[in-house]
């Protein structure tokens, strides 16, 4: 290995749990359900990416965790929020960006950054609305694949005006439209509008600057980005991989502690957890 | 996990003595029946305190009642009595959920409710209001609640005050409003003779009036002794602390509880016992009611080293020499001056800030002499009267100190189907390494 240092983030998301490995550079980046059977089963995510980077779990400096399945780690040495992390990460992919929106399974976020730290946040987690799993419920309703909804809106001749908020009744307002011959496209059109709006009137409690970027799983969707755009009145950035940048951020905050520590003189505490899976729901 | 676990929080020993002082409140509601006294359904700052009092009056607080039940976790019956009768969840819980408490009552012929928290309140003689400026639900409560009470006479006062405008001297208009309040409290003085057949005796109101500002002053130093660092009490103890000057003013329990308070706190202060240890951060509660099933927050922020020397929420009192009260013989004018004093002092300081308002020169008031490092607010969001405005006084305050952290949590008073123990920490973790991010940009 020589003096090449391995961190690892690992990021325990409400639907998808991610592991990065950085040093100078990003090593490797793996990307596995969460689900509740694999919710105490970060270490089986992580030995796939040790495996990927071709690296022993003895190799890695410093492990943070973050997402809020974080607590769920006994190898993590460290928790950090993902509000943190996510500034973090993105912070080093895309420079730029002063506001990022996340929107996750099960929640969507609004973080401010100046110069790579957080100076404000707002997380709607009240509400499926505005997040992933309205999306998922609004597919599994029309019987489409979630990730063909992006490119199928992309082909509405309008957006269908979706006036329910909550997610329960939206699905039925969907079916109703459905059963009255709107076509599929206009709906789902209708629906990432829906979430844009929501999600607008939630970040705008921010002060929002430019540039914008999103994150999660919300930003893989074209026609709710497109929908964002609308909203924000400004063109988006994407990270290449959207769904890392939470992960990553903790793998480099992971380093930035361990360097930190080490120019001070002391080594930082470690984990006396071995790369096991977690006792917490056992 | 690598973290280590953080030492618990240290709480007064006075603020143990509490629970006493609110079951003292509801048991004599139920006592005084049999010791011949009458029991008014009261509010609080609602300028009624002192006239209770010197008539022997027993109040029964609605607010306390709702608070405890929802501190019990034991709200939800009472709110869904006051939902089966069309009263909306996103009105006042405190006001809902007092209000299916009377109605289960009378549905039972008055009958206390199976499960009423300690032995619940006791029905009132007469319902004591006021259309004061504080609170929309003050005009409504007494009303809706006549509607179950109906033998109960209804009364409400109108204590206004010159309300906020930047471009107008409220001084000029000030006299005008005392002279309304006092007449409105000479009216509830001949209100309460009639219900309760007692003439009111003077020199006693004069002297409940009085040891009301002593306590007023008392509770004040005390609590600038938070100013301390490490401070050596916490906004958690503070929701406890301020049962005396809210709901047992102008007794001399009360005034004997700062007592005890303040030298507890200077003691801790002389051996340098803070709340937190280490203590890291000082926030400002800036405002909005607490959770009160969820007090436990408090010790969250703690175990993380963040510590509130000073809040909004129940410090409606001050100093009685700062409010320059003008003299008079009177003890209902004296109330009155007090009142419109109190509510428009801070008028001066927000109008030297373009587009303030005087709940922000307060937070900044506090925040300076408390030597704070962030703010949090908590947006309950049945008390629209704090709700409102929380992101005006946020985006003033940064205007003010720029990238201050600010956190906005939300929730509510009473209704715990607003609240998600997991995803409120999650939020006061992130707001603790914003903290950290701002502290260390300072640095550098």
């Amino acid at each position: 290995m020589g003096d090449i240092r391995y961190y690892a983030g690992v990021d325990i998301g409400s639907t998808m749990t991610k592991v990065v490995i950085v040093s100078d550079r990003i090593e490797t980046a793996l990307i596995g359900p969460t689900g509740p059977e694999h919710r105490k089963l970060a270490n089986k995510v992580m030995e796939e990416a040790l495996k990927q980077a071709r690296l022993r779990f003895e190799d890695l400096s410093y492990i943070v965790a973050t997402g809020y399945g974080r607590i769920n780690v006994p190898f993590a040495d460290r928790q950090i929020t993902e509000i943190t992390c996510h500034a973090k990460g993105l912070y080093s992919l895309l420079p730029t960006v002063k506001t990022i929106i996340d929107i996750g399974g099960q929640d969507s976020k609004g973080i401010r950054i100046k110069d790579g730290k957080v100076i404000n946040f707002v997380m709607n987690d009240k509400c499926a609305a505005g997040t992933g799993r309205f999306l998922e419920v609004i597919a599994d309703s029309l019987g489409v694949p979630l990730n063909d909804l992006g490119k199928l809106s992309l082909e509405a001749s309008r957006a269908t005006p979706i006036s329910s908020t909550c997610t329960v009744f939206a699905e039925h307002e969907v079916t109703n439209q459905l059963a009255n011959g709107e076509s599929v496209a206009n709906l789902v059109a209708g629906v990432h509008e829906s979430i844009a709006t929501r999600v607008y009137s939630l970040v705008r409690k921010l002060q929002i600057e430019k540039d914008i970027a999103v994150t999660g799983g919300g930003a893989k969707n074209i026609g709710l980005v497109k929908a964002l755009e609308g909203k924000f009145g400004s063109p988006v950035l994407i990270p290449p991989e959207p769904l890392i940048t939470g992960a990553l951020g903790a793998a480099l905050l992971g380093k930035e502690k361990w360097e930190k520590a080490r120019l001070d003189g002391y080594t930082p505490t470690r984990s006396k957890e071995g790369l096991q899976e977690a006792k917490l729901f056992t | 996990m690598a973290e280590e676990k953080k030492r618990r929080a240290v709480a007064t020993k006075t603020a143990a003595g509490i629970p006493k002082f609110v079951r003292g409140n509801l048991s004599a509601t139920l006592r005084a029946k049999e010791e011949g006294k009458k029991v008014a359904k009261a509010f609080i700052h609602d300028g009624h305190d002192e006239i209770m009092r010197a008539m022997d009056i027993v109040p029964a607080w609605g607010e306390s009642f709702s608070g405890v039940c929802a501190a019990k976790r034991d709200a939800e019956k009472f709110l869904q009595k006051a939902e089966s009768d069309n009263f909306s969840r996103s009105l006042c819980t405190y006001a809902t959920c007092h209000i299916g408490f009377e109605m289960a009552r009378e549905e039972q012929g008055g009958a206390m409710p199976e499960g009423a928290p300690w032995g619940g309140m006791g029905r009132p003689d007469m319902i004591l209001g006021n259309g004061q400026l504080l609170c929309d639900p003050r005009f409504k409560w007494p009303q809706a609640l006549q509607h179950y009470l109906r033998d109960v006479p209804v009364f409400v006062t109108n204590m206004y005050y010159p309300p906020w405008d930047p471009n107008v001297d409220h001084h000029e208009q000030e006299k005008f409003y005392v002279k309304y309040c006092t007449e409105e409290l000479h009216e509830t003085v001949k209100f309460c003779e009639k219900v309760t057949g007692k003439k009111m005796d003077w020199d006693r109101l004069a002297a409940v009036v009085d040891l009301s500002d002593k306590t007023w002053d008392l509770f004040v130093d005390t609590y600038d002794l938070r100013k301390a660092i490490p401070t050596p009490m916490d906004t958690g103890d503070a929701m406890n602390t301020m049962v005396p000057i809210t709901f047992n003013i102008g007794t001399q329990e009360a005034y004997d509880f700062y007592v005890e308070l303040n030298n507890e706190l200077k003691e801790k202060i002389a051996q340098g016992i803070g709340v937190a240890d280490p203590e890291k951060y000082r926030l400002i509660w800036a405002a909005g009611l607490p959770s009160w099933f969820a007090l436990n927050d408090f010790q969250y922020f703690n175990g993380k080293g963040a510590v509130f020397p000073v809040e909004v929420t129940y410090r409606d009192h001050e100093k009685i020499e700062r409010l320059d009260l003008p003299k008079t013989n009177d003890p209902l004018e004296r109330i009155a001056w007090r009142w419109v004093r109190y509510w428009t002092h801070w008028y001066d300081a927000a109008r030297k800030i373009p587009g303030s308002t005087p709940k922000v020169a307060r937070i900044i008031e506090y925040f300076e002499d408390y030597k704070c490092d962030g703010v949090v607010f908590h947006s309950a969001f049945s008390c629209r009267s704090w709700h409102a405005g929380i992101i005006h006084q946020a985006e003033v305050l940064r205007k003010v100190y720029k990238d201050i952290p600010i956190l906005i949590m939300e929730g509510d008073i009473v209704d715990i189907s607003s609240y998600n123990e997991a995803d409120t920490h999650n939020r006061i973790d992130a707001f603790i390494e914003t903290l950290e991010a701002y502290r260390n940009k300072q640095k550098n």
